[in-house]
C-alpha cells in the first residue's frame, strides 16, 4: 500500500503551527477538517487582521518553514458589512523541500518517507484570510520578497479584483491588456456579465441583442 | 576522356548543330554581293575615285562565323537540355523527402524499413502494378505483397493511426501516390503576393534571392550527369564549382539583413557563421579528393575512379567521405544543422519575410543545393556513372560479357541518378532521426573537430597518392583503408565512459535504456 | 552587437500557446526576459460566478485543453470540499483511472511538441500516435476526445464500459513498450543530450519559493508530490512512487525535466493497470449512470459563508480551486471561484531561468517546463 503521512502526526504539526501563530495578537487560527473524497484532511485556517499580516508572513516563513505560496485570491464583498468589504485569501503549502545533497560530486535525490518526517517537515495546507474594511482603495502588505511565488499572484489579484499590494515592485496588468482603463477590475461585483446565464446566451444565438465593443464611439 | 557511354549528348548536339549550320552554309548563295558604290568627286577636291561600300560574300562570311555560331548554339542547346534534365530529375527529390520521412515517422524506431516499396496506402497499392504484367506473371508478387502487408503492413487497427499513416492518397492512376504534391505546392507559391517589408532595404532585398538562386543554378553547369552529359568541364571545374557554391551564403546574409526583421538578422548571421565554418573543411576535403584523384576536373576524377585497377574513392578515403557528408549537410542547412532556419525559434529564419515565388524559388534552390551535394558525393566518392562492381562483374569468366552487354545498355546517367537519389534518402533519414544542434555547438564542432580532421584527411590523401599510388591502388591499400574506417567507426560507436553512466555524472551520460527493437512489444489480440 | 529586444510574439511556433516572450539579446545570449500573458484570458473565473456548480465542470475542461480531465477533477474535488460530499470508492477509482490516462496523454502531447523544438520531427508523429490510443480510452470513458465533462459532484458520469479493462491493458502494455522507442530516440542521441544537459538549471528550494511544483520540481531531486503529501482520491491505496530524477550539481536541467515526465508516463500507466485490478466490485461490473455505487447524492446549494478548496496534482504542477459559496441563484452558484494555475506561476520562473543562455536554448528551456497557455490565462 502507498505510504501516507500519519494523520496524528499531521494533527500534531498543525497544532504546533497554530499555537506558534496565535502568539501574534489579533490572529486566530484553527484546524478545519475538510473532505477529500473518501477521506478527510486537516488544514490550518488562519484569519489575520490587515496590520499584522506582514509579521505573520515572516513568522510563517522563518519559524514554521512554510515555503510555498500557492495562490492569492481577492474577493469583493460589497454586501457583507463594513468590516468585510474586501477579502484577501492566501493559500500556502508547507512542502518541506530542501535542496538535495551532493555527495562525491553526484547529487543524491531526496526520497522522503512520509511516515518518517520530523515535525517541521510534515506537509500542511494553510489558508490565511485577511478582511479589509470598506474602502475605495483596498490594499494589503505585499509578500513578494518572502515568497517569490506570490509575485504574479499578487499582480493577477490587483489586475482582476483591484486589491493593491503595498511594497510590490513592478505591479502591472498581467491577464488583461496593458491598455485596460485605470480602475477597471472586472471581478468586482458591480461589473456584470453580458449574459447572466446560458439560457440568455442561447436565446440570443445570433447576437442581435449585443452591441459591438466600440459602439457609441466616433470614428 | 576515358569513360564513355552511348548517351553522347554533347556529341549529338554538336553534330546536329554543325549539320544544320553546314546546311545553312550550303544554302547560302556563293556569289559575291556587290554593294559597292563609286563616287567620283570633282578633281579639285580629291584626285581619285572613292569606292565605298562592302562586297558581301555570304557564304564565306558565314563560314567565318560558323564556328562561333555553332559553339553558341550547341552551348545553348546543351544548357537547355541539361537544365531540363536537372529539373526533371529533381522532381523525385521532394517526393523522396516526403515519402521517406512519412514512413520514418510512422514506424518503429529510427531504422526504417524499405516497406514503402510494397506497402499501399489506404488500399491504393501503387495501383497493384503487378496485375499489369502479362501472362499473370504478377500473381506471386501480389501474394508476396499481401503477406508482407499482413506482417509488416500499414493498416492499423486504430482508425486514427491509419489516418496518419496513410496520407497523400491521391496519385495519378497507378503512378506514385502523392507525386503531384510538389506541383501543387509550386502553383501555390506562384500565386502568392510579393510583399516587401516596409523599411526593408529594397535593392538588397531583391538582389538576395537572385544571388542565391543564380549561383545554385550555375553550380549545375559543372556537374556532369554522365560522361557526355554536362554543360562545361574546364580544367579546374571542381574548384570553380565549389567557389560558386560558396557564394550563396552571401545571398543568405543579404536576405537576413535586408528584411528589416530581428529574426531574419539573427538567422542570417547564424547562417553566415555556420556556412563559413563549414566551407573550409569542405574545401579541404574536396582538395583531398582532387589530390588522390590527380586532377581538379570532375570528369577526370570520375574517370580516375572508373579506370582499371582503381576503386571508388570512398574506399580509399572513408574519413574524407564522412567529412564531405557532414560538411555538405551543414552547407545545405539541413537538420541537424538547420539552426539558421530553425522553425522552433525563428519561424523560418533568414527567409521569413519572403513570400510567393521568391520563397518558392529559394526553397527550390535549397533542394537544388541538396541535390548538388548528393551528385557531388556520387561523383567524388561513389564512382560517378559506374555501376557498382562494374569492373569485377565484367571480368567474370562466363557471364562477364553478358554483364558488359547489359551495362552498356544502361546509360551512365542512370547510375548517377540512382546514387544521388539514394544518397538523398540518407539525407532524409538523418533529418528524420536527429535533433538540431545549437549554433555555438555547430561552430565549435566545425572549427575544433572538422577542420583538424579535414587536414588529417588531406595529409592521408597526399601520402596515399605519393607513396602508394602506382598506376593502380592494388588490393592491400583499399582493404586497409576500409578496415581502418570500420575500426574507427566501431570505436566511436561504443560508449566509453561507463563510469559516468554508472554514477550519473554529467554531462552527456544517458540512462541505460532497454533498446527498442522490432517485436519488443507484444501485439495483443485484445486491441480492438 | 548591441542589445536588442526580440519579441517572440504571440504568433510563434515555439510558444506552445498564445503568449509573448520578449527577450533581450546580446548577440546570441539572453540577458533579460519579459513574458506577456493574457492573450486568451476568457474570464472563466467571472463566468463561473453565474453558473451552477454542475455547469462549471465544462468550463474547467477547457482551462488546459491538453489535460482536460485533471482540471475538471481538480474543480470537482474543491466543490466536494465545499458541499462536504463523500464520494463512493468505486467512483474514486474510476476518477483515478481517468486522471492518470489524461496525465499520460498530456505528457505525450508535451513530448511530441518538445521534439520539434529541439529539431527532431519524427517524435511528434510517434507521440501523437500513442496519444490516439489514450484518447480512444478516454473517449470510451468520457464520450469525447478532448473535453470530457467526466466527473460529477459526488462521483462520475458513467461507469467503465464493458471490456474497458481488457482494452486498457492491451493499449497500455503496448504503450509501455513504445516508450522505449522514445527513449532510444532521445537518450541515445548525443545531439539531444548536448542540447538539453547543462541548459536551464533550477534548484528545488528556489523552485518552491517561486511556486513551481509537479514534474518540474521532481526533476530537482525531491520527491514532493501532492498525491503523496496530501493524499486524495485513492492514491494511498496503490503501490507507487513519484518519479524523481537525479539532477546535475547545479540543479535540474532540461534533460532531467524530460526524464521525469517519461518516467511519470510509466508510473501513470502502471497506476492505471493496478487500479483496474483493485477497483471495488471488479472492473467488469457495470453500473448505470446515477447508481449510488458511482455517484453519491450531493447537495446542490452551498450556504453563504462556506468555502472549499483542494490541492490537486495536475500534469504540470499543483493546481487548486478555491470556491466561496453562497452566490447568486440562492446558493446554487458560487460567489467566487479562484483558479490556481501552475503554469501561470511557472512561466515567469522559466523566463528567468533562461537568462544567461543562448537564443537557441529558449525553446529547449521553455518547452521543458511544459507550458500550456489555456490554464495560464484562464
Amino acid at each position: 500500500m502507498g505510504k501516507i503521512v500519519p494523520p496524528e502526526a499531521q494533527k500534531k504539526a498543525a497544532e504546533t503551527l497554530i499555537s506558534g501563530v496565535s502568539n501574534i495578537s489579533g490572529v486566530e487560527a484553527e484546524i478545519v477538517e475538510r473532505s477529500s473524497g473518501t477521506g478527510i484532511r486537516r488544514t490550518v485556517s488562519i484569519s489575520c487582521p490587515k496590520s499584522d499580516w506582514r509579521a505573520l508572513a515572516e513568522m510563517l516563513k522563518e519559524k514554521h518553514k512554510v515555503d510555498y505560496c500557492s495562490m492569492v485570491t481577492g474577493i469583493h464583498w460589497p454586501d457583507e458589512g463594513p468590516e468585510k468589504n474586501w477579502e484577501v485569501i492566501y493559500h500556502f503549502l508547507r512542502m518541506g523541500v530542501v535542496d538535495p545533497p551532493i555527495i562525491d560530486g553526484v547529487v543524491e535525490p531526496i526520497e522522503t518517507d512520509p511516515e518518517d518526517l520530523s515535525d517541521i517537515q510534515i506537509p500542511l495546507e494553510i489558508e490565511v484570510s485577511i478582511c479589509i474594511p470598506e474602502t475605495d482603495e483596498p490594499s494589503v502588505a505585499s509578500v513578494q520578497d518572502i515568497w517569490a511565488g506570490a509575485d504574479w499572484n499578487e499582480k493577477e489579484t490587483w489586475d482582476l479584483v483591484g486589491i493593491d499590494f503595498d511594497g510590490h515592485v513592478g505591479m502591472r496588468r498581467v491577464l488583461q491588456p496593458h491598455e485596460t482603463p485605470v480602475g477597471f477590475h472586472p471581478l468586482q461585483k458591480q461589473h456584470k456579465l453580458r449574459y447572466h446565464d446560458f439560457e440568455e446566451m442561447y436565446d440570443d444565438a445570433q447576437g442581435f441583442l449585443r452591441k459591438p465593443a466600440d459602439s457609441g464611439k466616433t470614428k | 576522356m576515358a569513360s564513355s557511354d552511348w548517351l553522347n549528348l554533347r556529341g549529338w548536339i554538336g553534330d546536329s548543330v554543325s549539320w544544320s549550320m553546314d546546311n545553312v552554309h550550303d544554302l547560302l548563295p556563293s556569289e559575291d554581293v556587290d554593294l559597292q558604290a563609286t563616287i567620283s568627286p570633282p578633281p579639285g577636291i580629291w584626285p581619285n575615285d572613292i569606292v565605298i561600300g562592302p562586297i558581301f560574300n555570304l557564304k564565306d562570311g558565314f563560314a567565318e562565323i560558323q564556328p562561333a555560331l555553332e559553339g553558341f548554339f550547341s552551348a545553348t542547346l546543351v544548357c537547355t537540355v541539361v537544365f531540363t534534365t536537372l529539373m526533371l530529375t529533381m522532381l523525385p527529390i521532394p517526393y523522396i523527402e516526403r515519402k521517406f520521412i512519412g514512413r520514418l515517422m510512422d514506424r518503429l524506431g529510427a531504422t526504417t524499413t524499405l516497406r514503402s516499396l510494397w506497402v499501399g496506402e489506404s488500399g491504393v497499392t501503387a495501383g497493384e502494378w503487378w496485375n499489369q504484367l502479362p501472362f499473370g506473371m504478377g500473381a506471386p508478387i501480389g501474394w508476396l505483397n499481401g503477406l508482407l502487408n499482413s506482417i509488416w503492413g500499414n493498416d492499423h487497427s486504430l482508425e486514427a493511426v491509419s489516418r496518419v499513416n496513410n496520407r497523400s492518397y491521391h496519385g495519378y492512376w497507378f503512378l506514385l501516390p502523392g507525386f503531384f504534391q510538389a506541383f501543387a505546392d509550386f502553383t501555390k507559391f506562384a500565386g502568392k503576393e510579393h510583399i516587401v517589408p516596409r523599411n526593408a532595404d529594397k535593392a538588397v532585398y531583391e538582389v538576395a534571392p537572385v544571388i542565391i538562386i543564380s549561383t545554385t543554378v550555375i553550380v549545375f553547369a559543372f556537374i556532369p550527369f554522365g560522361p557526355h552529359y554536362y554543360i562545361s568541364s574546364p580544367e579546374l571545374s571542381a574548384i570553380f564549382m565549389m567557389a560558386i557554391f560558396g557564394v550563396a551564403p552571401l545571398g543568405v546574409f543579404f536576405a537576413g539583413w535586408a528584411s528589416n526583421n530581428k529574426y531574419t538578422l539573427i538567422g542570417g548571421m547564424r547562417s553566415a557563421a555556420q556556412l563559413t565554418a563549414y566551407e573550409i573543411p569542405l574545401l579541404i576535403t574536396v582538395l583531398g579528393v582532387c589530390v588522390i584523384s590527380g586532377s581538379f576536373n570532375i570528369i577526370e576524377i570520375v574517370d580516375f575512379q572508373i579506370s582499371e585497377g582503381n576503386v571508388w574513392n570512398i574506399f580509399m578515403m572513408p574519413l574524407g567521405a564522412a567529412l564531405f557528408l557532414v560538411t555538405m549537410i551543414a552547407e545545405v542547412e539541413r537538420i541537424p544543422f538547420d539552426m539558421p532556419e530553425a522553425e522552433a525559434e525563428l519561424v523560418e529564419g533568414w527567409w521569413t519575410e519572403y513570400g510567393g515565388l521568391r520563397w518558392g524559388f529559394m526553397f527550390m534552390a535549397e533542394y537544388m543545393r541538396c541535390y548538388a551535394a548528393c551528385l557531388l558525393f556520387a561523383l567524388f566518392f561513389l564512382g560517378g556513372w559506374e555501376a557498382p562492381f562494374q569492373g569485377t562483374m565484367e571480368s567474370l569468366p562466363v557471364i562477364g560479357s553478358l554483364f558488359e552487354m547489359i551495362l552498356s545498355i544502361i546509360p551512365g546517367i542512370a547510375w548517377m541518378l540512382g546514387k544521388a537519389w539514394l544518397l538523398f534518402a540518407v539525407f532524409v533519414w538523418i533529418r528524420a532521426s536527429l535533433h538540431r544542434v545549437r549554433t555555438d555547438q555547430i561552430l565549435e564542432f566545425g572549427w575544433q573537430w572538422l577542420l583538424p580532421l579535414s587536414m588529417v584527411n588531406l595529409a592521408i590523401a597526399i601520402s596515399l597518392r605519393v607513396f602508394i599510388w602506382d598506376d593502380g591502388w592494388g588490393i592491400v591499400a583499399p582493404l586497409a583503408m576500409i578496415l581502418l574506417g570500420v575500426l574507427g567507426f566501431v570505436i566511436l560507436l561504443v560508449d566509453e565512459d561507463k563510469e559516468a553512466l554508472e554514477s550519473m555524472k554529467r554531462p552527456y551520460s544517458a540512462h541505460t535504456v532497454v533498446k527498442a527493437s522490432p517485436g519488443s512489444h507484444v501485439d495483443s489480440e485484445a486491441v480492438s | 552587437m548591441a542589445e536588442m529586444w526580440i519579441s517572440m510574439g504571440p504568433q510563434h511556433p515555439m510558444t506552445h500557446g498564445l503568449w509573448t516572450l520578449k527577450v533581450k539579446v546580446d548577440g546570441e545570449t539572453v540577458v533579460d526576459t519579459e513574458p506577456d500573458l493574457g492573450y486568451i484570458h476568457r474570464g472563466v473565473e467571472k463566468i463561473c460566478e453565474s453558473r451552477d456548480f454542475t455547469q462549471i465542470t465544462t468550463y474547467c475542461d477547457r482551462l488546459c485543453y491538453a489535460s482536460a480531465n485533471t482540471w475538471s477533477h481538480s474543480y470537482i474535488y474543491a466543490v466536494e470540499d465545499l458541499l462536504d460530499v463523500e464520494v463512493p470508492e468505486r467512483a474514486e477509482y474510476i476518477r483515478l483511472i481517468a486522471v492518470e490516462l489524461q496525465r499520460i496523454a498530456s505528457h505525450l502531447m508535451w513530448l511530441g511538441a518538445y521534439g520539434p523544438d529541439i529539431g527532431n520531427l519524427s517524435i511528434m508523429v510517434w507521440c501523437l500516435r500513442e496519444r490516439e490510443m489514450m484518447m480512444d480510452l478516454l473517449q470510451e470513458l468520457g464520450g469525447s476526445r478532448m473535453h470530457y465533462n467526466f466527473p460529477r459532484v459526488g462521483g462520475v458520469k458513467r461507469d467503465l464500459p464493458h471490456g474497458f479493462a481488457q482494452r486498457a491493458k492491451a493499449k497500455l502494455s503496448l504503450f509501455l513498450d513504445r516508450i522505449q522507442e522514445y527513449e532510444a530516440l532521445f537518450d541515445e542521441s548525443t545531439i539531444f543530450l548536448v542540447r538539453t544537459q547543462g541548459v536551464g538549471y533550477s534548484k528545488p528550494e528556489e523552485m518552491v519559493n517561486h511556486g513551481v511544483s509537479g514534474p518540474n520540481l521532481r526533476a530537482g531531486g525531491v520527491n514532493y508530490d501532492v498525491r503523496r503529501a496530501h493524499p486524495y482520491s485513492v492514491y494511498s491505496e496503490l503501490d507507487w512512487e513519484p518519479p524523481v530524477e537525479r539532477p546535475s550539481i547545479k540543479g535540474a536541467d532540461c534533460y532531467d525535466r524530460y526524464r521525469v515526465r517519461v518516467e511519470e508516463m510509466r508510473v501513470s500507466a502502471s497506476m492505471v493497470l493496478e487500479a483496474l485490478e483493485k477497483i471495488p466490485r471488479g472492473a467488469d461490473t457495470y453500473h448505470e449512470p446515477g447508481d449510488p455505487a458511482i455517484i453519491a447524492k450531493a447537495p446542490s446549494r452551498a450556504p453563504e459563508g462556506t468555502s472549499g478548496y483542494h490541492h490537486f496534482e495536475d500534469s504540470r504542477g499543483e493546481s487548486m480551486f478555491y470556491i466561496a459559496g453562497g452566490g447568486e441563484g440562492r446558493g446554487k452558484q458560487p460567489y467566487r471561484v479562484s483558479i490556481r494555475s501552475p503554469m501561470f506561476i511557472t512561466i515567469p520562473y522559466a523566463s528567468e531561468c533562461m537568462i544567461g543562455y543562448k537564443v537557441a536554448d529558449i525553446p529547449a528551456i521553455m518547452g521543458s517546463f511544459d507550458p500550456c497557455i489555456g490554464e495560464t490565462d484562464r
